[in-house]
């Protein structure tokens, strides 16, 4: 773990004179002066293999801007010895230090793909808040816990501003066990005494647990909430047309952005004593997880969809559109036209009057990019346009974009795909 | 001679037949609902509105016109005097030379139907309908044959019992075909039903040059909303699709037809008629509906309609641009009962395909089709600086400002008519976000239950505030506003005059109030939109406007109020049907076809699903923005 | 699916989120919508509220019969009846949405009527597979469309995520028809909410990139950059094969193939 110890590198970060260096750098008849002089930038040749004189070393800029030469050789490189190497690195951040705390605040984060989210942090953040106004209010110093559960990947805990941490593993808690996990945070509960259980209200399984967890304990928890101190919390309600303002409950589900992750300092992360296998799992036969399934990425909704390959007006060889679809693992769409013209069925459409989609990657083939559809890929964080037309709306709205016959670009994309897949099999059959 | 008595024998027993045959008919009518009929006036109406209304539509096709008269004619006065001379034995011969006229007539009318039938178009129905010209022209020269003796060009008694016999035979077949199938359901039937169908037409409003085109409000809150079974329907819309001559004017129009979605006019009448008098289409000789194989639909006068008759998505390839009912000589009403239909599958079942449940549960929840904030209504005209009705709380002209207020590509078209409209200092209020959705969307998708909600609410802002004059650039709003709102015991529109922008901007030119420069661009073409041109019969003003410009359209093939729909009408982009093309792409093919550089619309709907034609096209321009670019520019003297 | 399972799904008043307005709630549309496909003859439909409520009619034209209500006032606590009701019901499988429209929307409930009744809950159901032998296998919902299969012992609550299947439409017809059981049952108040202040939601405040310089030359350098993005990069004159390979670099590094 980081704890704050001096390494090597904060000592070579301090700016060191070297009296002697510079004393035989000033004095030009000095037997070593030459080798000093030359120290930092070593011999340079030039192509015919004669020793040069880089001009650039050479002088100094005055104060006014000038470039003047350095008779007395101040600013040799010897002289200023070594550059501050620290200037590139980060600045080590001060660590708050909570010792004995007083109580707890649980996080309980989502840790998607065993990494803290965006959401995660704001929620950390806002821990943070809380625990100032405790201390500001004279209760006692109060340490963040950050509760997950299965495999973790995260490296910087300390930056996201976790005191202590209650790594829960164990097969039973693994993918979808929400009753296991409940009964660990039960025995959480008993065990800590927490001021406040913090989740994030996301789909990704937080609010699940608080509500799990908010019913077992039969307390009323704070949903959607976004403005919280210690003693208020406001929250949506009404699907996000009302603020219900209400004194500040134990157990909070916290909108994204509901505050600040912490930026500033670091934190110890220390392992809080928890033992998992003590955790009554209980009657967890009524819910048996069989795992994720494989989904056809053609059958995902189009709305949801990440990875989206469209087809419009310029593509002319259907087969070779599925084809590539299929390849790339992408849901398809298409523009109005494609659909008028019974290429594809209504439910691909994309656009104001079919679907709205909001795929991070949305690769429009042969699409020139009428307003309505402009409109319905408006959520799409990266567009990727193949046209024949370099002056399309497509193309302006492209973040890459490919001047070309979409049939030439597609094949070569299959092609691509086709080897990715291939020799990522090859791996994996490798490895076992 | 021993065999005189049998010609008349024949007549009279036929003539029985038919009369059974038209009261089982009758009863097979008689299953539908009850509708208040003046069946007095109706029937005294009738000749004037064969002769003149419906002789008016078969007049645009001369050849045809022509024919029927000299066919149809001749046939009833040669059945009358028939029945004079033949059954009740009159022995005159100025009737029996009236007679031989009359046969004659019909003679030369049936070789041009003869001929016809030779190679007919596909539009026309076959089978039976092929032995038709057959049949009159059997008609004809057996009575002839048989008239000669009375009067007195021939003596008594010619060709003895063997030509006697083979009179009545042929007698046979041609009464059979003439009157037994009158109302036993050949292809005469169209002559009786249509007849009747005339008097007791359920708008009679059209006949004598009048329009009747908003849709009749449903009965809410009973046992079940809709037209789900053919016993459903009003009696005289029943009587109405008996009345179909299958001449596949209405298939010919269709722009859902013409696109492979699975609609034909033609063959839904005919499907209604297999449906109320039961059976199934095994007979039907016509084209069929895209991509939907004849002979299996089935259908009974208490059976669902969307079981087994016809498939849903029938119904909802409709654009309820009425083209087929504008076409339709016997002007049976193809959108109601397509409607009445709809409001079954979206009141009752909650089948509104593909879109439609959304667009319906955003209108109901808020007031517009796609789900828009209310309050956003006004956006657009943030920097227009226009007076509120609220605020105002009167004003010469209201300019009912409609969904496009949403749209970023209507709202250049709004943006272009406030111009105008400030140029010619117009004394001009909007309603602002009190303003809710006209229900047109609402209404033609078959929830009635929210276009009602929506007009009695717009109706009651509508009366809170007084103005002279409703404008809007909207024609589906137009329509329900001018048409449909009065079925709901409301003076807010009394006394006013709703308009659309097009007459409204044309007045305005005319009265020198709006001083405009020479168009100099290239060809220019003029769509007409369904609902301002069928619907409610402007044809010139957009083109006077356009002519005040300098502008010399160039007329498209289907212009007028043969216009052809942009697709766009009766929530056809919402339940979007699949066919083989657009509708908008074939329309667009028209315009491409005048060499024109840009087609004036006036209609937001219209300006949009010609816009989705894929480019290069010409340019889509709604009349006022061409307007507003040639707005000459004020001279401060 | 076996023909007998007793399913209940409890509906609350939506609120459009444009306009304000009263609707038929989109989560709890889905509960119902599952609750039909499970069992269209053994679903019964409970609302805890006004019985007056247009928006039931709403549930009901999805082609109910009839939609029990526990009438409760406006200020009550849904909790307690409901559990009372959930005891005396036969009721084998509960599904609520995830969140309520209106009210706290805290999404407590489903957990609080599970920890009341003893059974287990199963968050964001996506679908339910099969039902047999006492058990049940479910689809819960994970981020982009991802699955995960769980089985869960009769009887059990789920809250279902917008990932299920839509909510049919609402036909007016059979919703005006429908049967409107109202229960006799004790209005409780819910009294904490009453010590609470609502107010309209303020917009929260976006949270602006502050950049945490050290020296004013790093802070200068961040309010002057320009703004990443406007404009990528395009490629004209390079082989095809480069195009490709660039596209699949970003591909790589957004790591969307992976």
């Amino acid at each position: 773990m980081s704890e704050f110890t001096p390494t090597e590198s904060t000592l070579s970060d301090l700016l060191r004179r070297d009296p002697r260096a510079e004393w035989i750098a000033r004095n030009r008849l000095h037997p070593l002066h030459s080798s000093v002089v030359s120290a930092g930038q070593g011999e340079v040749r030039g192509p015919s293999g004669l020793l040069r004189k880089n001009p650039h070393v050479i002088g100094f800029i005055g104060p006014n801007g000038i470039k003047r030469i350095d008779r007395a050789n101040l600013s040799a490189a010897g002289l200023n010895g070594k550059k501050r190497a620290g200037e590139a690195k980060e600045t080590q951040l001060p660590l708050h230090i909570v010792d004995n705390p007083d109580g707890y605040i649980m996080v309980v984060a989502d840790m998607i793909g065993g990494r803290l989210t965006g959401h995660d942090k704001d929620i950390l953040g806002l821990a943070h808040q809380l625990v100032g106004e405790n201390k500001a209010a004279g209760k006692g110093s109060i340490a963040v816990v950050l509760v997950c559960f299965g495999e973790s990947k995260e490296t910087q805990f300390d930056l996201a501003g976790v005191d202590r941490l209650l790594h829960i593993t164990g097969q039973e808690f693994e993918g979808f066990a929400p009753e296991a996990r409940l009964s660990a945070l039960m025995q959480v509960e008993a065990q800590y005494k927490p001021v406040n259980w913090l989740f994030p209200d996301s789909i990704h399984g937080g609010t699940d647990l608080a509500c799990r967890l908010a019913s077992r304990l039969g307390e009323r928890p704070a949903t959607q909430a976004w403005q919280v101190t210690a003693s208020n919390t406001v929250s949506r309600g009404a699907s996000g047309s009302r603020d219900i303002s209400r004194e500040t409950p134990r157990i909070l589900m916290l909108m994204e952005e509901c505050a600040n992750a912490i930026e500033d300092t670091r934190h110890q992360v220390l392992d809080l004593a928890f033992d998992a296998d003590a955790v009554e799992t209980g009657d967890d036969y009524r819910l048996i997880d069989q795992g994720q399934i494989e989904v056809d990425s053609n059958a995902v909704p189009l709305a949801e969809a990440e990875f989206i390959l469209s087809a419009g007006n310029g593509i002319h060889n259907w087969d070779q559109f599925h084809a590539v679809a299929a390849a790339l693992r992408a849901t398809e769409g298409a523009s109005r036209v494609a659909v008028d013209d019974g290429f594809m069925p209504r439910s691909r459409q994309v656009g104001a009057s079919g679907t709205w989609v909001t795929a991070r990657v949305y690769l429009a083939v042969g699409i020139s990019g009428a307003i309505q559809h402009m409109q319905g890929i408006g959520q799409c964080d990266k567009v990727v346009a193949i046209n024949t037309d370099a002056g399309c709306d497509m193309v302006k709205r492209a973040d890459l974009a490919v001047i070309e016959d979409s049939e030439a670009i597609l094949d070569a994309l299959l092609k691509l795909a086709q080897e990715h897949y291939l020799s990522k099999e090859q791996e994996k059959s490798d490895a076992a | 001679m021993i065999l005189d008595w049998l010609p008349p024998t024949l007549i009279g027993v036929l003539l029985v037949l038919a009369g059974i045959g038209a009261i089982r008919r009758m009863n097979l009518w008689r299953a539908g609902q009850a509708e208040k009929v003046d069946f007095l006036a109706g029937l005294f109406a009738m000749p004037k509105r064969y002769l003149h209304d419906l002789h008016h539509v078969v007049e645009r096709d001369k050849y045809m016109s022509r024919t029927h008269v000299a066919t149809g004619g001749g046939f009833v006065l040669a059945m009358v005097l028939v029945v004079f001379v033949h059954l009740f034995g009159v022995k005159n011969e100025i009737l029996a030379w009236a007679l031989l006229a009359a046969l004659v007539l019909m003679f030369c009318g049936a070789l041009f139907v003869y001929k016809r039938r030779m190679n007919p178009p596909s539009r026309l129905s076959k089978g039976p309908w092929m032995r038709l010209p057959k049949s009159l022209l059997t008609f004809s020269i057996t009575f002839f044959v048989l008239t000669l003796p009375a009067a007195g060009i021939l003596p008594e008694g010619t060709g003895g019992w063997i030509l006697t016999l083979v009179l009545s035979v042929l007698i046979l077949m041609s009464l059979s075909e003439m009157l037994f199938g009158m109302t036993w359901g050949g292809p005469m039937k169209h002559a009786f039903a249509g007849a009747l169908h005339l008097a007791f037409h359920r708008r009679p409003e059209r006949f004598g040059g009048g329009r009747s085109t908003g849709l009749k409000p449903a009965a809410l809150g009973e046992a079940s909303h809709g037209v789900a079974k053919p016993t459903d329907f009003k009696w005289n819309q029943l009587l109405g699709f008996d009345a179909c001559v299958q001449c596949g004017r209405c298939e010919a129009v269709c722009p859902a037809f013409a696109a492979g979605q699975p609609l034909n006019p033609k063959k839904l009448i005919q499907d209604m008629v297999v449906g109320f008098a039961g059976g199934t289409d095994k007979k039907y000789a016509g084209s069929a509906y895209p991509g939907v194989e004849v002979g299996n639909a089935k259908g009974a006068p208490d059976q669902i309609i969307t079981n087994g008759l016809i498939s849903s998505d029938t119904l909802w390839s409709c654009t309820t641009c009425r083209a087929c009912v504008e076409e339709c000589p016997m002007m049976i009403e193809h959108v109601d009962a397509i409607v009445d239909m709809r409001r079954f599958l979206t009141l009752e079942k909650g089948e509104t395909p593909n879109k439609g449940a959304q667009v319906l549960e955003n209108i109901i929840a808020t007031d517009n089709p796609n789900g828009y904030s209310p309050a956003s209504r006004t956006h657009w005209a943030a920097d227009q600086n226009l007076n509120l009705m609220k605020d105002v709380k009167q004003a010469d002209v209201l300019f009912w400002v409609s969904d496009g207020a949403f749209d970023m590509r209507s709202q250049r078209i709004l943006r272009a008519f406030v111009k105008l409209m400030k140029a010619a200092n117009i004394d001009v209020a909007i309603l602002g976000d009190e303003e809710l959705d006209s229900g047109d969307v609402a209404r033609r998708l078959g929830d009635d239950a929210a276009f009602q909600s929506l007009a009695k609410r717009n109706l009651a802002t509508l009366s809170k505030y007084s103005f002279k004059t409703i404008v809007t650039t909207d024609p589906h709003a137009f329509h329900c506003l001018k048409n449909e709102y009065g079925d709901f015991g409301s003076d807010a529109l009394k006394g006013v005059e709703v308009l659309h922008h097009t007459t409204f901007l044309n007045r305005l030119v005319k009265e020198e109030r709006l001083q405009l420069d020479t168009f100099k661009g290239g060809k220019v073409t003029y769509h007409d939109p369904c609902y301002l041109g069928r619907y409610n019969g402007e044809y010139e003003a957009p083109r006077e406007l356009l002519a005040s410009l300098g502008i010399d359209v160039a007329e498209m093939e289907r212009s007028g109020y043969r216009s052809r729909c942009c697709g766009g009408g009766g929530g056809a982009p919402i339940t979007d049907i699949p066919g083989e093309r657009r509708i908008a792409d074939m329309r667009m093919e028209d315009v491409v076809s005048t060499g024109a550089e840009m087609v004036a619309v006036g209609c937001q709907q219209c300006t949009a699903m010609l816009e989705g034609v894929v480019e290069p096209r010409p340019v889509v321009k709604d009349i006022a923005e061409i307007l507003v670019s040639q707005l000459a520019e004020e001279v401060n003297s | 699916m076996p023909p007998k399972v007793n399913v209940v799904s409890l509906v609350s008043v939506g609120r459009h989120p444009q306009s304000g307005r009263s609707r038929r709630a989109e989560q709890d549309g889905r509960a119902v919508e599952l609750g039909l496909k499970l069992s269209k003859k053994s679903l019964t439909v409970v609302h805890a509220g006004d019985s007056q409520e247009p928006v039931l009619r709403q549930y009901a034209g999805m082609g109910l019969d009839s939609l029990t209500v526990l009438p409760q006032a406006a200020d009550g606590d849904a909790l307690p009846v409901l559990v009372e009701f959930l005891k005396n019901s036969k009721a084998q499988v509960v599904l609520t949405g995830v969140r309520a429209e209106s009210g706290e929307s805290s999404g407590m409930l489903p957990y609080l009527l599970a920890e009341q009744l003893g059974w287990p809950l199963v968050p964001r159901v996506a679908e339910i597979l099969t039902i047999k032998e006492g058990a049940a296998e479910v689809l819960l919902a994970l981020p982009r469309g991802q699955r995960r299969s769980v089985i869960v012992s009769l009887p059990f609550i789920a809250t279902v995520d917008n990932a299920a299947a839509e909510a049919r439409q609402t036909a007016f017809g059979p919703g005006l028809r429908a049967d409107l059981k109202v229960l006799n049952v004790e209005s409780v108040t819910d009294d904490a909410m009453a010590t609470w202040q609502i107010s309209a939601a303020k917009p929260r405040p976006k949270r602006l990139k502050v950049v945490k310089a050290k020296t004013a030359a790093d802070r200068m350098k961040a309010a002057t950059a320009k703004p990443v993005g406007g404009g990528g990069k395009v490629m004209k004159n390079e082989t095809a094969a480069e195009k490709a390979q660039a596209i699949f670099d970003l591909l790589l590094e957004e790591k969307v193939v992976r």
